[in-house]
């Protein structure tokens, strides 16, 4: 079955959700995936429109007011194991829009982030390292659940 | 006794045309590494470098270790027999594929018409995974997936006719797929028969409808409708989706080498196999990778309009010909 793991990991799907983001980062993700010098499809990644296909997910912005409860509900639906990677300064620390009204990060009060990739934007290698980071952190968890047992979201977490 | 014997042994070479070859594994394996190359050959064309070969295989695996998630308010019979219905219908067109040289279908079963009932059916599915996943943008897809499936229909309707008048000659209408590859092997292939090209030219039109690439990938519209009836789908039930895709890849592929070219090469059966993979990878360069690569997706109507003028034109030329030489 460790095999299998090992397999696994080798296509995973991303999914971004923007809570707020001033599109600088999202931005640069589609460099990362549409531009030949960057290309993650090379690591067998794949952009999903849909949460539930996704295996990494990321999330760019700083996590405002107006978009908690659907950023929140849409990265409950992504089926497990996942990954969170949180992309650019305003996720960690809210970034230029620190202490703003309407902002309700940083984003690990309400989702365990997993990987940040800081930035403002991040260049899209250091998004590619992230996605390998990714990977890895990816393949220790299924080992875990296998070692684990039947728990699974207890073992996940 | 004999009789039962003579049975037994056809439902066996049946079951085995069924799971091994050509349909089941064979046509899965083939369809994932067309789909690889697919997805390989685009990223080269646009410079990139691209997953490996392989890559869907590794999805498969990730797939079937998912979570299978069914959302609340979803029909959830319905929802979980979509997934195979489409799968089910590939399988068994996949094995009344005739494989040129190497295998020749089942002579009473391998029919056209069976084919032009059977090809919809991962449409269907997706149909009726739209309409069973609560979602809205579920029922958006399958909609749409209804639409363009009456426009993309009809052509292929026209084409087989044409094909079926065609090698039927003055005697009526000759719908068994064995024959027609027969037929070919003796007079010469069709594709290359002036009355039957433009019935060739609106099968590749037909390909990348039916096939849901764009600019025909409207009811799994990723940016628009997220993806539309798959959008509630994960894990294994995905996995079938994707594996459907893969031999419907094959079978549509399949399906136009044995009505246009199904010429062979002197040499056994593994030269065969691999001149029919070969042409099956031109067939889909030609009408889905480059057309993926290069353009962006028609809106609903546009694809409809498209679909009834410029194919049904095509294929219809072809049959008035056709007629007109009977
Ligand atoms: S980190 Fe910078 S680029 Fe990214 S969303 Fe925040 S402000 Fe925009």
């Amino acid at each position: 079955m460790g095999f299998l793991s090992k397999i696994a990991v080798r296509s995973p799907w991303l999914y971004r959700i923007n809570a707020g983001s001033c599109n600088g980062c999202d931005v640069e993700l589609a460099t990362t995936a549409f531009i030949p010098r960057f290309d993650v499809e090379r690591l067998g990644c794949k952009y999903c429109g849909s949460p539930r296909h996704a295996d990494i997910v990321f999330i760019t912005g700083p996590l405002t007011l107006r978009v908690k409860d659907q950023a929140l509900r849409v990265w409950n639906e992504i089926p497990e194991p996942k990954i969170t990677i949180a992309v650019g300064v305003c996720p960690v620390s809210g970034g230029v829009f620190r202490g703003g009204h309407s902002i309700e990060g940083p984003v690990d009060r309400y989702i365990p982030v997993d990987i940040n990739v800081p930035g403002c934007p991040p260049r899209p290698q250091a998004i590619m390292e992230g996605v390998i980071l990714a990977r890895e952190l990816w393949l220790r968890r299924l080992e875990k659940l296998e070692a684990g047992g039947g728990e699974r979201r207890a073992a996940l977490s | 006794m004999q009789e039962s014997g003579v049975y037994i042994t056809l439902a066996g070479w049946a079951i085995f045309h069924l799971l091994v070859f050509p349909g089941g594994l064979f046509a899965l394996g083939i369809g994932l590494f067309l789909k690889g190359a697919d997805r390989k050959l685009e990223a080269r064309l646009q410079r990139r470098v691209g997953p490996p070969l392989y890559q869907p295989f590794l999805d498969l695996i990730k797939l079937s270790g998912k979570e299978a998630m069914i959302p609340a308010s979803a029909q959830r019979l319905l929802f979980r027999i979509a997934p195979l219905l489409g799968f089910t219908g590939m399988a068994v067109c996949a094995a009344l594929l005739p494989v040129p040289g190497v295998y020749a279908g089942l002579p009473d079963m391998g029919d056209m018409l069976v084919y032009f009932y059977l090809l919809p059916l991962p449409a269907v599915a997706l149909i009726l995974a739209g309409s069973s996943s609560s979602s809205p943008f579920g029922a958006l897809g399958f909609s749409r997936e209804m639409t363009v499936m009456f426009a993309y229909e009809i052509p292929l309707l026209l084409v087989i006719l044409a094909v079926a008048l065609h090698v039927g000659g003055g005697r009526g209408a000759e719908f068994s797929l064995g024959r027609i590859v027969e037929h070919q092997l003796e007079h010469g292939q069709l594709g290359f028969n002036w009355e039957l090209i433009p019935a060739f030219l609106a099968y590749l039109f037909f390909l990348p409808g039916t096939m849901g690439v764009p600019p025909f990938d409207i009811p799994e519209a990723e940016t628009e409708i997220i993806e539309g009836p798959l959008l509630e789908y994960s894990g294994a039930a995905l996995a079938f989706f994707q594996m459907a895709g893969a031999i419907k890849t094959v079978v549509v592929l399949g399906f136009g080498v044995a009505l246009f070219f199904p010429g062979t090469l002197p040499g056994g059966p593994l030269v065969n196999i691999l001149w029919f993979l070969g042409k099956c990878l031109a067939l889909m360069f030609l009408t889905m990778t480059l057309v993926k690569a290069a353009t962006g997706r028609f809106r609903v109507d546009q694809a409809f309009a498209f679909y009834l003028r410029y194919p049904t034109a095509l294929a219809a030329v072809s049959l008035i010909l056709v007629l007109a030489r009977l």
